[in-house]
C-alpha cells in the first residue's frame, strides 16, 4: 500500500542516501532538473492514471518571521527557498522529535541531537538502528544554522541538506524517505499542518528537509558569560581565570585556538567554517583511521581534516573531537599542549601550540564560559512530549 | 636496575629463537624469506661486565612536578634527576652497552615480543632501553594524566602521539639502526628517556650495581660501546674465543 501510494514521488525524489549526497557536488542542482523532469512523469503518469498531482512549490507560505540574533552573535542566514514562517518551524519542531522518520519508529533526529544534552547524545558513537554504531560523534545542532558545511566532512552545504541523510543512513535511522513520506502522508494531522506551511500538495522529502531546517534555524544560543564579556560590555562576567584563558586562547604564540575557533570583532562563532588535520583519528601505528574532508575533495591535504566545531556550549556537549575519543575538555586541551598526533598530513599550526600548566587550567576555565543561553521553545512539542519522555 | 634482569630473559629468547632459523622454500613468485644468521650455541659465547663511575659522587637534583598535581600524587615517592645513577660503590647504572661493530653481513631475527615503555607516576619506566628493527615498541600509560611520547628520532621518523588516562598502547617500530634515540613528552617536560634501535639483539643496560651482561655472541672479533647519556660513549676491542665467557669494565670519569 506505501508502495502503491508513493510510486511515482519515489522517481521523483530518488532515495538520497548520505553517500548519494556526498557524491551530488551540487544538491541544488539536483533539485532543478528534477524540476523539469517532473511534468514529464506527471504527463505521461497522468494520460494513464489521471491521478498524478502537478508540480508544487516547496517554499514556505506563511508570514516570514525573523529568528533574533542573541549577543555574540550575527543575524542568521536564511536561504532563499526556505524562508523562516511560524508555521514551518512548527513543523519542523514536530519532525525533529518524531520517531516515524526511523524505521521501526523508534529514533528520532533529537536521538542523538537531545536537547537535555545541547542537542547531543553524550556518546562517543552514536547508537543507531538496533544499536549500530557511527564511527564519528553526534556535533551540537545548536549554531548550526551559521555553518557554511554539515557534517564532521562538510558534505552537505546546508541544514536543509543534512536533514534527510540520517534518516536513510542504515547505521541511524535507517529508513528510506519514500517510507518516511509515506508514514507521514498517513497521518492527517501531518498532512494539515505540512499544507499549513507549504500550500496544498503532497508530502515530499524536500518539504520535510525545509521544515526540519527551519526549526534548526531557531537553535541559536549566545549571550554567554563571554559574550557578556566580550561584546556586552560587562568585565565581571568572566573570572579572572577565564580572562587569563581567553587571552591564552587568541595568543598566536601560546594557546592560538582562535586561529581556527575564530572571534570576531563584534561577534564569534568559534568557528572558521573549514577543514583542519589536528591528528585526532591516527592510531597506535601512526595510521589515519578516518580520511575525513578527504572523503569529499580527494585532495590530499584534506586527509584527516575534519570540520572546525563551533566551541559555544562546549562544556555541555563532551565527549569532544569527530571521534569522541577525548572526554573531558582537560583532556582536549591536554591534547593540543602535547602537539596532537603526528602524521603526513597534520596542520603545521598544531605543532606551534605552547601551553604551561597554568596556561592550560585557565584554558578549560575560559571554556566553561562559553555555555550560552538556551533558546526556550527547542524541547519537543506538547503532542509528543509524553511519547519522548518514556 | 629491572632492566637488567629484564633484558637478559629477552637476549635469551632472542636467541633461542636465532637458533632455530627458518627454512622456508622461496617460491618463484614470492619475495625470498630472509636467511637468518644461524648462532652455534656450542660455540656462542659471553660478554659480562660493570661500568663504573670515578669522580665526586653525584647529588640527583629534586624534580619539580607541582605544575601537574595529578603526577606528585601517581608518583609515589620524591622524584630526583635520574640522568646520572651512581650507588655507594660508585657502579654506574643506565648505561646502553652494544656491539657496535663485528657483526656486519649477518642478519638477525626480528623478536616477536614487544619491548614495553610504560608511563608511569609521570616518568618513563624504563629510562634507557634497546630494541632492534622492526621489533615493536609498546608505549603503555599508566597514569590518570594524558602524556605525548615524543621519540625525536634523526635516522628514523620522528613522532609524537597523545595518550590519554585508560587509552590503549601505542605500537610502533623503528626501521633503522640509531643510537640513540632521546625520547620527551610533550607535556611534562621532565620525563625523559633514549631508545637504542640495533639490527642486532647484542646489547645490554647497566643495572643498578652497574652489571651487564650480553650472550649468545658467536665467537670474533668485536668492537663494543658503552653509552651513557651524559658521560658519552666509550669502546673497548673485544675478542670473544668459541664459547668463551669474556668479563670486562667500563670506567666514566665525573667532574
Amino acid at each position: 500500500m506505501e508502495g502503491g501510494q508513493t510510486a511515482v514521488i519515489s522517481a521523483a525524489t530518488a532515495l538520497r542516501t548520505p553517500r548519494a549526497q556526498a557524491q551530488a557536488t551540487k544538491p541544488a542542482r539536483c533539485k532543478r532538473v528534477l524540476h523539469f523532469v517532473f511534468p514529464v512523469i506527471a504527463a505521461i503518469a497522468s494520460a494513464g492514471c489521471g491521478q498524478q498531482a502537478p508540480p508544487q512549490s516547496d517554499r514556505p507560505i506563511g508570514k516570514i518571521i525573523t529568528i533574533e540574533a542573541p549577543l555574540g552573535l550575527p543575524p542568521i542566514p536564511v536561504p532563499a527557498d526556505d524562508p523562516e514562517t511560524a508555521e514551518g518551524v512548527e513543523l519542523g519542531r514536530r519532525l525533529f522529535y518524531e520517531r516515524r522518520l526511523s524505521a521501526g519508529n523508534v529514533l528520532s533526529c533529537a536521538s542523538c541531537h537531545n536537547p537535555q544534552l545541547c542537542f547531543t547524545d553524550g556518546q562517543k558513537h552514536s547508537t543507531g538502528f538496533q544499536g549500530k554504531t557511527g564511527t564519528r560523534n553526534a556535533p551540537t545542532v545548536m549554531n548550526a544554522a551559521y555553518f557554511p558545511y554539515q557534517f564532521w566532512d562538510g558534505r552537505a552545504a546546508s541544514l536543509e541538506d543534512q536533514a534527510a541523510g540520517p534518516i536513510a543512513n542504515p547505521v541511524e535511522m535507517n529508513q528510506t524517505h519514500d517510507i518516511s513520506v509515506s508514514k507521514l502522508n498517513a497521518d492527517p494531522s501531518y498532512r494539515a499542518a505540512f499544507e499549513k506551511a507549504f500550500g496544498p500538495g503532497r508530502i515530499t522529502i524536500n518539504r520535510v528537509e525545509k521544515a526540519i531546517a527551519s526549526f534548526e534555524r531557531t537553535l541559536i544560543s549566545g549571550d554567554s558569560p563571554f559574550d557578556r564579556y566580550q561584546f556586552g560590555g560587562d568585565k565581571t562576567a568572566l573570572s579572572p581565570a577565564a580572562i587569563r584563558g581567553l587571552a591564552i586562547f587568541r595568543d598566536q604564540s601560546k594557546g592560538n585556538c582562535a586561529a581556527c575557533h575564530t572571534i570576531g570583532q563584534n561577534y564569534a562563532l568559534f568557528t572558521d567554517g573549514k577543514f583542519h588535520n589536528i591528528g585526532v583519528g591516527v592510531d597506535g601505528e601512526g595510521n589515519l583511521v578516518d580520511q575525513g574532508r578527504y572523503s569529499e575533495t580527494k585532495l590530499d591535504p584534506d586527509r584527516g581534516a575534519f570540520k572546525t566545531p563551533t566551541l559555544r556550549n562546549v562544556a555541555l556537549t563532551a565527549p569532544y573531537m569527530h571521534d569522541g575519543s577525548l572526554k573531558t575538555l582537560r583532556d582536549v586541551v591536554d591534547f593540543y599542549a602535547g602537539g596532537g598526533n603526528s602524521n603526513p598530513y597534520l596542520d603545521p599550526k598544531t605543532r606551534e601550540i605552547k601551553l604551561s600548566a597554568q596556561d592550560r587550567a585557565d584554558l578549560v576555565e575560559f571554556l566553561q564560559s562559553l555555555t550560552g543561553k538556551l533558546p526556550a521553545d527547542a524541547g519537543p512539542p506538547a503532542e509528543t512530549r509524553t511519547e519522548q519522555s518514556e | 636496575m629491572k632492566l637488567h634482569t629484564v633484558f637478559f630473559p629477552i637476549c635469551c629468547v632472542v636467541f633461542g629463537s636465532c637458533s632455530t632459523p627458518a627454512h622456508k622454500e622461496a617460491k618463484s613468485d614470492a619475495a625470498p624469506a630472509p636467511v637468518y644468521f644461524k648462532i652455534d650455541p656450542a660455540t656462542a659465547g659471553t660478554l659480562a661486565g660493570v661500568v663504573r663511575f670515578k669522580g665526586a659522587k653525584p647529588h640527583p637534583k629534586p624534580v619539580d612536578m607541582t605544575s601537574d598535581p595529578a603526577c606528585v600524587d601517581a608518583h609515589h615517592g620524591k622524584p630526583h634527576d635520574e640522568s646520572l645513577v651512581v650507588d655507594a660503590k660508585g657502579d654506574l647504572a643506565n648505561v646502553f652497552i652494544y656491539v657496535k661493530s663485528g657483526l656486519e653481513g649477518r642478519k638477525f631475527e626480528t623478536p616477536s615480543d614487544p619491548v614495553t615503555i610504560d608511563q608511569q607516576g609521570c616518568w618513563f619506566e624504563p629510562r634507557i632501553a634497546g630494541i632492534q628493527v622492526g621489533q615493536t615498541l609498546k608505549v603503555v600509560n599508566s597514569d590518570p594524566v594524558t602524556h605525548n611520547i615524543h621519540p625525536m628520532a634523526e635516522v628514523n621518523r620522528a613522532w609524537n602521539h597523545s595518550q590519554g588516562a585508560g587509552d590503549p598502547p601505542i605500537s610502533r617500530k623503528f626501521l633503522k639502526p640509531e643510537i640513540m634515540i632521546p625520547v620527551k613528552c610533550n607535556i611534562h617536560s621532565w620525563m625523559h628517556a633514549y631508545i637504542g634501535v640495533l639490527d642486532h639483539p647484542y646489547f645490554a643496560v647497566s643495572g643498578n650495581d652497574g652489571k651487564f651482561r650480553i650472550s649468545n655472541l658467536p665467537p670474533g672479533d668485536y668492537v663494543v660501546e658503552a653509552w651513557q647519556e651524559k658521560l658519552g660513549t666509550q669502546q673497548q676491542k673485544i675478542t670473544i674465543p668459541p664459547s668463551g665467557a669474556v668479563e670486562t669494565a667500563f670506567t666514566f670519569k665525573g667532574e
